[in-house]
């Protein structure tokens, strides 16, 4: 099952309001993402900890095995 | 739950080692491409550490890692007893400088990215 771009995107979206959300999929079987996440929330966060957030964030579709890889950028904007 | 004495000698090994990291595989062999990425940046940082192959117990370290450190896919590198990162983390602060600042080593000339052509086949990558 492949996941839906835009859910993971809003998911992301919903726990970090106002971050800004990019999600592609890195080899087109729907299952390894890839994110690019600039939001505010990380100010002072050490990377490990900014990648939590988000990871957590998508947890549910780990979970249920939609996603299998969800590789992370993140950033502070600016 | 994480099975107790496992944790516990798991919690000893990075306490133990200033920088270990779990991986699959082994760094001779690594047995996945996010694994042997973190495997050359620390080569080619010429840092000493410690590796653990957490295949034989996937799941258990899994449930153990989950606890310890809220992070639950490997490859995991501990530096100082803290969770640096995984493979995404270690590569883009390696590229950055800060891998080898915080590890306290010398910043390799040209980064492997850059560097002549590997001498074994790359690490298998999809894009």
């Amino acid at each position: 099952m492949a996941a839906d771009l835009a859910e993971i995107k809003g998911m992301i979206e919903a726990a970090l309001p106002g971050a800004e959300v990019e999600v592609i999929d890195k080899t087109g079987t729907g299952d390894h993402l890839r994110a690019t996440v600039v939001a505010a929330q990380f100010a002072g966060l050490s990377r490990i900890a900014q990648h939590r957030l988000v990871k957590a964030a998508v947890k549910e579709r780990f979970d249920d095995g939609t996603i299998h890889a969800l590789s992370l950028k993140t950033g502070e904007p600016g | 739950m994480a099975d107790a004495e496992l944790k516990e000698k798991i919690e000893e090994l990075i306490a133990a080692n200033p920088v270990l990291l779990f991986m699959k595989g082994t760094p001779e062999m690594p047995r996945c491409g996010f694994s042997m990425r973190v495997v050359q940046v620390l080569d080619s940082l010429d840092v000493e550490y410690g590796a653990i192959d957490v295949l034989p117990a996937l799941q258990p370290l899994r449930e153990v890692t989950a606890e310890i450190s809220d992070w639950q896919t490997f490859p995991q590198l501990y530096v100082k007893g803290e969770l640096l990162g995984g493979a995404d983390i270690v590569e883009e602060m390696f590229d950055s400088g800060e891998l080898a600042e915080v590890l306290g080593v010398e910043q390799p000339e040209s980064a492997p990215a850059a560097a002549a052509p590997p001498a074994q086949s790359p690490p298998l990558q999809i894009e």
